[in-house]
């Protein structure tokens, strides 16, 4: 079953971390990764743009409306998401546990439409 | 370059929808990923389901804390995605404008990190 791992931070804050702490984010993801690769339950990952770069479109009775900026502000936001094939919620559970998204923010969990 | 348009809309709505509208809703949607692929600019694609069904993970103090529920709480919810590779931000946008998501909802647009 596949689950879609959406990794909430604040922007602001990972953007501003010391380079030594920034090098340490980085290599616990290429870690995460390795696991995910490891275990056969990757399926697909990317890095997203900060919201800075997020446009949102509206086309009521046809005609587009597009704004600058991403669907919602909130404290934290959208900054990638890995896709995982795994048997069952507890496994997802578990990868997203050890996503390190998880440590200095949120990571949600979405069952794909099967 | 790849975007990713992401698809808010009311998850109830499609509760409330007869059989015939959701057909209509579903026709809809293969039409629009078939207009994708015919361009050839589809890069992947998924409906997701309903926030009812997720799950936010939080690590704090090393302890794991694991809510049922999305991690925001909005009027619409993330129902789903597509991928596409265009050229630019035009091009990604004019291809939001034609998700039938737009016309009850609204589509982010979020440029992918280039790896």
């Amino acid at each position: 079953m596949q689950y879609l791992l959406l990794m909430y931070q604040n922007e602001t804050a990972m953007r501003g971390l010391p380079q030594d702490r920034a090098r340490q984010v980085h290599g616990a993801y290429t870690a995460y990764v390795d696991a995910l690769k490891k275990a056969g339950v990757l399926v697909a990952n990317n890095g997203l743009q900060p919201t800075s770069a997020a446009a949102t479109v509206r086309a009521p009775a046809g005609k587009a409306m597009v704004l600058n900026g991403p669907f919602a502000e909130t404290k934290e936001q959208l900054a990638g998401y890995f896709l995982i094939e795994v048997p069952d919620l507890d496994a997802a559970l578990f990868w997203a546990e050890h996503n390190p998204s998880a440590s200095h923010g949120a990571v949600e969990v979405r069952p794909v439409w099967a | 370059m790849q975007f990713l348009l992401m698809i808010y809309s009311n998850e109830s709505r499609w509760t409330k929808m007869t059989q015939a509208e959701r057909e209509q809703g579903v026709a809809a949607y293969s039409a629009y990923t078939e207009a994708l692929k015919k361009a050839g600019v589809l890069a992947g694609a998924n409906r997701l389901q309903p926030t009812s069904a997720a799950t936010t993970v939080r690590i704090a103090n090393g302890k794991s804390q694991v809510l049922n529920g999305p991690y925001a709480d909005a009027k619409e919810q993330l129902g789903g995605y597509y991928m596409i590779d265009v050229p630019d931000l035009d091009a990604a946008l004019s291809w939001a404008a034609r998700c039938p998501g737009a016309s009850y909802g609204a589509i982010e647009v979020r440029p992918i990190w280039a790896m």
